[in-house]
């Protein structure tokens, strides 16, 4: 039963879909509420699931494990499961959901299409969160390409089609390197059991990488090729320099909603997977290229921050701060201690809310000035004042401020650069070094933009303006009240992933 | 063994299927020439699944008639691909002769033609022997010139009749020249004493061998239209009544994948080591010149042309990097699934380019305002063509990556998958024009016809089944000992 919890929660936004295909298209607002009851019914389960979750386990959870079909050499199972590093993603997912479908009841262009294609997406993220079985992962990554490719091409800005064909070339492309390697690491695997066994489950093959029955397929040179491969395929969804040009069209042009899901969950699937796959089955090489994802790390946070500080639009500017922001994922899994990995995981889930409570403020103020350039937005704190009071919070939230989640994520993750030990990266203090300058570009762009946007005189053109709809306040306050629970009670979310990060660092000594 | 011992019965499904195209050749005659025979189509439909109901009965144990027609597993299930194609192209093309000015007139031609060309294809796919498999595949290509020029007014159809039987009288040369070599070498004209004989002969003449593989390869090539082979396809297909380009794209093209596997896997199996690499690359190539020159395409049927060379490119990885039952698995599976997302797609395509009279692009736009069930199916096939998941697809690209990562061949692999994703632009150009496009002003809601309505569900309902639960058919071709018929 409590596997099938698990199950439910995956399937039960496509049912949702599948329902709403059958409501005629002019019944808009029975859409609506039935996307919002959906999407809260996997909110529930979800919360459900964590609150059933055994926090002094390490291993998987809520396991199902049902024989899918056989290729004649491999049996593909439908394996689900989760651990402390996917239990608060999947709570991240449905919250953000949930929230981006309250945020997008403005949306009056073809609103039925809109939240099948959202719905359908939730099912993706969350099964790429619970899948334990690559094909079944990889099966789940690459549905989430088609809604997205929809969502920007039908309700995006001016150039949305450009944007969303490359996005889906690109993210496609990441899909298939991950593919690819997946198949690798498989046959690989099955020759270093001498073919006594084969099997697809990324649980099973990271047993069987860990203790070979013929060590010497597994050379070192292979396994180094898997992992950057493997690296590279998660780095163009994370997204990680120089991987990342999808992403700021993509998010430019996505409608509001897909925006808050784009940054807030599906950049998140390549942090996991970097986690899940490449640190779970091959640690030894994640320890090995420690020092290259450190200085990835830090060239993500410098380079997004200094991207951001030169941009006129608001919503590229926050595109550009996720990017920086994804930089101290990287900088905390690469230093392999528990602090580092604890802080990545902190920020994978804190700039879930936060991004989106961003993206969600400048979607906002976009709807009612009709821009988002910078210089042509100024004194909004008197014209709608609550509207800029929940952009400012959520600015600092971004910078990392004290007693906002931000700050956790990035205290840990710093803590942890600084502490990781010299053999596996040697320059460790001078990359935390650089890496916290960038902290401080971060604070220097954002604060730049909400100096020239919510303060200064307050432009005439902007007078009376609507200040924020009763439905407004959902999206708002709830993820902001999620980043200061996280920032003031860390507990809340350290003590679901405590004890999977200890056994994800304790696989390399550390 | 005399001819008269033989289990006759065996080849009871073609005899039938003979009969029944004759039938409806003389009812044809008798009923007139002129004006609206619908009865004569749902009577070729009849015919065929009557046909397959005597394939699944007759041949499900297996044997063989002197070793020369034979029955396996693998004849029953290219059997079944080539009658339900068949058929569904049928169905596609009622709608299109109902509307084709004067082309009441040659209904009864045009269905038993298509029902003779299923029976060239089925003898082909059965063959164990060279000269039978000459005749099955004349057969199918004799019909298959006829059915390019069917609109006989239309200049672009002739020219692609006449495109089609010159160079493919070419290609039936090519392979009967390539006959011709393994004859000389080993004396008979039987794919097993062939088989038999080839590995002992490779080394002594290596040349002659090759030669003859290469030819066989290069007329073959060109009925499943891989590059270079495929300069007629864009062309005719483009010339063809869409219903037959259909046919073309799919039975015509299957059923040349059906009989490369017997021959390659038969007759040169033995040497499978020195030709995998020639096949690998051609493979490559095909998926590279495919996916990329689909690319610039703007008509909608030579899109597909080049579609379907990609297509064919992804179905020949197997047969280079997997011999034996498991290749075959995949081979198999990826055809069920491409023939139903190659015919869904086709029975929407004619609907659209009939009502807007032109088969550019730009008529698919808006087509989910006009008409949103077809157009939600269009993106389940095109989905299911670029190998995204939830579909037939998807697994079965993933399956033939297996084969190939697995067979050593990670470079072939990588060019599947990339050329792939490059694949993703065309297939969404169509989406793109679908959803996020206004449709053109005069363009009304469009109307669907029974026949079509029932082909582009079937499909639809098996691309997305086979997508999710592919075990329905894999378990069963897990059992199959594909080619033992002895």
């Amino acid at each position: 039963m409590m596997g099938n919890l698990l199950t439910w929660l995956v399937f039960v936004p496509l049912i949702g879909a599948a329902l709403i295909l059958t409501i005629p298209r002019e019944n808009v607002n029975v859409i609506r509420s039935l996307a919002a009851i959906v999407s809260g019914s996997a909110l529930v389960l979800s919360l459900i699931i964590w609150g059933g979750f055994d926090r002094g386990v390490s291993g998987m959870q809520f396991e199902t494990v049902a024989p899918w079909f056989d290729i004649g050499f491999l049996q593909i199972n439908y394996e689900i499961g989760i651990d402390g590093l996917s239990m608060p993603l999947l709570v991240l997912t449905t919250i953000v959901t949930t929230l981006s479908i309250f945020a997008s009841f403005s949306i009056v262009k073809r609103v039925k299409e809109f939240y099948v294609w959202t719905l359908v997406l939730l099912t993706g993220m969350l099964g790429v969160f619970v899948a334990l079985d690559m094909f079944l992962f990889f099966l789940f990554f690459e549905l989430t390409l088609i809604p997205m490719f929809f969502l920007i091409g039908i309700w995006g800005g001016k150039m949305r089609e450009y944007a969303s064909f490359k996005f889906l070339i690109y993210t496609g492309l990441g899909s298939a390197i991950m593919f690819i390697t997946f198949i690798a690491m498989f046959v690989k695997g099955a020759e270093a059991m001498n073919f006594q066994e084969t099997s697809f489950s990324m649980i099973r093959l990271a047993e069987i990488y860990a203790n070979p029955a013929n060590p010497e397929v597994l050379t070192g040179a292979l396994k180094g090729g898997l992992f950057l491969a493997l690296f590279v395929a998660f780095a163009i969804k994370l997204p990680v320099f120089p991987f990342h040009t999808w992403l700021p069209n993509a998010h430019v042009e996505a409608p509001t909603a897909a925006s808050m899901i784009l940054a807030g969950v599906l950049l998140k699937m390549g942090g996991y997977g970097l986690i899940r796959v490449g640190f779970g089955v091959l640690p030894d090489q994640a320890a090995r290229f420690a020092t290259l994802i450190a200085i990835l790390g830090v060239i993500n946070i410098i380079y997004g921050a200094l991207l951001a500080l030169v941009q006129t639009d608001l919503k590229s500017l926050v595109a550009y701060s996720s990017i920086s922001h994804m930089g101290i994922v990287l900088l905390g899994v690469a230093s392999f201690t528990t602090a580092g990995m604890q802080g990545a995981i902190f920020q994978l889930v804190s700039h879930g809310f936060i991004s989106a409570l961003l993206f969600f403020m400048v979607g906002a103020i976009y709807e009612r000035t009709k821009t988002r350039t910078i210089s042509e937005l100024g004194g909004l704190s008197k014209s709608v004042p609550i509207l800029a009071g929940f952009m400012l919070a959520a600015a600092m939230a971004s910078v990392g401020l004290p007693g906002l989640s931000g700050f956790v994520s990035e205290l840990l993750a710093f803590i942890g650069i600084f502490g990781a030990s010299a053999d596996l990266i040697p320059a460790a203090y001078t990359i935390g070094v650089i890496g916290a300058i960038g902290i401080i570009l971060t604070a220097a762009y954002l604060l730049w933009a909400m100096q020239r946007t919510t303060f200064g005189p307050m432009k005439e053109k902007y007078v009376g303006l609507p200040d924020a709809r009763p439905m407004e306040y959902v999206p708002m306050v709830g993820l902001l009240v999620l980043s200061i629970a996280i920032g003031v009670y860390p507990h809340l979310l350290s003590d679901v992933i405590n004890t999977t990060v200890i056994d994800i660092v304790s696989k390399i000594g550390g | 063994m005399t001819a008269f011992d033989a289990n006759w019965s065996l080849m009871t499904p073609e005899i039938v299927l003979a009969a029944l195209a004759l039938l409806v050749f003389t009812i044809d005659f008798m009923t007139g020439i002129h004006g609206k025979k619908p009865f004569i189509g749902r009577l070729s439909v009849l015919s065929l699944l009557v046909t397959a109901v005597l394939v699944v009965v007759t041949n499900s144990t297996s044997g063989s008639i002197a070793e020369v027609f034979v029955v396996d597993p693998f004849a029953m299930v290219f059997k079944l691909i080539i009658l339900i194609g068949v058929a569904m192209v049928i169905l596609i093309s009622m709608n299109f002769l109902d509307r084709e000015r004067n082309a009441e007139v040659y209904q009864g031609e045009y269905y038993s033609i298509m029902l003779f060309a299923a029976l060239g294809a089925m003898i082909m796919v059965s063959s164990a022997d060279l000269i039978t498999l000459f005749i099955g595949l004349e057969i199918l290509s004799i019909s298959s010139y006829v059915l390019a020029g069917f609109k006989k007014y239309s200049r672009p159809s002739t020219e692609a009749a006449i495109k089609y039987v010159v160079l493919g009288g070419t290609a039936s040369a090519f392979i009967l020249y390539g006959m011709s070599f393994l004859y000389g070498l080993t004396g008979s004209t039987s794919l097993l004493e062939i088989g038999q004989a080839v590995p002992m002969l490779f080394e002594e003449y290596t040349f002659v061998v090759m030669m003859s593989f290469l030819f066989m390869l290069a007329g073959f090539g060109f009925k499943i239209s891989i590059v270079p082979f495929h300069m007629w396809a864009p062309d005719v297909y483009e010339g063809a009544p869409t219903p037959v380009t259909a046919f073309l794209s799919v039975v015509s093209k299957l059923a040349g994948f059906g009989i490369i596997l017997r021959v390659f896997f038969l007759g040169f199996g033995g040497v499978f080591q020195e030709w995998a690499f020639i096949i690998a690359v051609i493979a490559a190539i095909t998926m590279i010149a495919g996916n990329f020159i689909a690319l610039t395409q703007t008509n909608v049927k030579r899109l597909m042309a080049y579609s379907g060379i990609a297509q064919a490119g992804y179905l020949l990885v197997p047969v280079a990097t997997v011999i034996g039952d498991v290749g075959i698995n995949m081979i198999v599976f990826y055809s069920v699934a491409y023939l139903m997302m190659t015919l869904g797609a086709f029975a929407v395509i004619t609907l659209v380019t009939e009502d807007t009279g032109t088969s550019d692009l730009s008529s698919f736009a808006g087509l989910y305002q006009r008409a949103p069930y077809l157009a939600i199916a269009m993106t389940v096939f095109l989905v299911s063509l670029a190998g995204l998941p939830l579909t037939a697809g998807f697994i079965g690209k993933a399956y033939i990556f297996f084969g190939a990562v697995a067979g050593e061949m990670l470079w072939l692999a990588i060019i599947m998958i990339v050329t792939s994703v490059i694949s993703f632009f065309y297939y969404f150009g169509f989406i793109k024009q679908m959803f996020m496009t206004d449709p053109r002003p005069n363009d009304k809601e469009l109307a669907v016809s029974g026949s079509m309505q029932t082909v582009v569900t079937v499909s639809l309902a098996v691309t997305v089944i086979l997508g999710i639960l592919p075990g329905l058919v894999l378990d069963i071709f897990n059992t199959f000992n594909w080619m033992a018929f002895f």
